[in-house]
């Protein structure tokens, strides 16, 4: 049996971005079962326009150059990477209710669900994350 | 150069690229084949090392060029984890590390270029077992040959077609590198 991995994304800058995706496909390009949840502030990662711009933290700007430098993928490119990988990624209902927002501000692909989609996923999953 | 039957190029990429890219690539390459990856992420090494480890297929070792890091990976097959011998001959590790030295043998190994390349015992004879039809006669037939592999089933098969081609003296060695804790030599 796939090992299976469980995240939690609840924060939005394009750090979290990047602990999320970068562990997100590394487990699923090792063969594990991955599902992402996305709540709160972590529905920007996988926000249609919001995904492609997210902010460095405060104070944090210089590190802009690095990521140039290092030649790390875009976000948007990992999104795809994500997608083209068979991660799941889950948009939390009750968090896109209080912001007034609809599956079709997100990328192609998302399902949407409550707490126990997530919690069904995770109940017997090998690794579980959050960030 | 060690012989690959195919070359990524994931030079110059950051993690999880190199990663993601070997996955893609393996499904490329037909079991048993080797797959070399040029990788400058210097992360790569412990990450591909895992990542065989949590798929199964085999890493076969490093190699340092400059700045680039060559990882080769051998894809799993399905026939090697499972344990079939049907060659009748066989000697295991320790009475072929008392032999070595002792007696007038030839060991020969019939696993891929690159995994001779990174560990096998010294003055081993490299033939791959897909060559081993057409480059039989470097072998004498009445030479004592010992046939070795990582997991004692190609060599099982290249037992047999030696026997089969009037070889007379061949002893299939189980289990083989896998489990080698005499001395090894390397390119």
């Amino acid at each position: 049996m796939a090992r299976k991995v469980a995240i939690i994304a609840s924060n939005g800058s394009l750090f979290d971005a990047y602990k999320v995706f970068n562990v997100a496909t590394a487990a699923a390009a090792s063969d594990s079962e991955v599902a992402i949840f996305f709540t709160f502030e972590g529905l920007n990662l996988i926000h249609k326009e919001g995904h492609k711009q997210l902010p460095i933290p405060e104070g944090k700007e210089h590190y802009e150059e690095g990521f140039k430098n290092s030649n790390v993928p875009s976000i948007p490119d990992l999104v795809e990477m994500a997608k083209e990988l068979d991660v799941k990624l889950i948009g939390c209902q009750m968090t896109m209710d209080v912001m007034g927002l609809e599956k079709e501000h997100f990328v192609d692909g998302i399902d949407v669900g409550g707490a126990v989609t997530f919690l069904d996923f995770a109940e017997n999953a090998d690794v579980t994350l959050t960030f | 150069m060690i012989k690959t039957d195919k070359v990524l190029d994931a030079k110059g990429l950051a993690c999880p690229m190199p990663i993601v890219k070997t996955k893609k690539a393996i499904g490329e390459v037909e079991p048993g084949q080797v797959l070399e990856i040029q990788a400058t992420d210097k992360g790569s090494t412990a990450d591909l090392q895992a990542w065989a480890k949590s798929t199964g297929h085999q890493y076969l070792g490093t190699k340092e060029e400059g700045d680039v890091l060559k990882h080769y990976l051998r894809k799993a097959s399905e026939a090697e984890t499972k344990e079939e011998s049907s060659y009748p001959h066989v000697i295991n590790n320790d009475e072929l590390k008392t032999k070595l030295g002792n007696e007038d043998i030839v060991v020969l190994d019939v696993r891929e270029p690159a995994e001779y390349a990174f560990s096998r015992i010294p003055g081993a004879k490299s033939i791959p077992l897909g060559e081993l039809e057409e480059r039989m006669s470097e072998l004498n037939e009445e030479d004592n040959i010992h046939v070795v592999c990582r997991t004692g089933n190609r060599s099982d098969r290249a037992a047999q077609i030696l026997s089969e081609k009037g070889y007379k003296n061949v002893l299939n060695v189980v289990p083989g590198m896998s489990e080698w804790d005499g001395e090894t030599e390397n390119d």
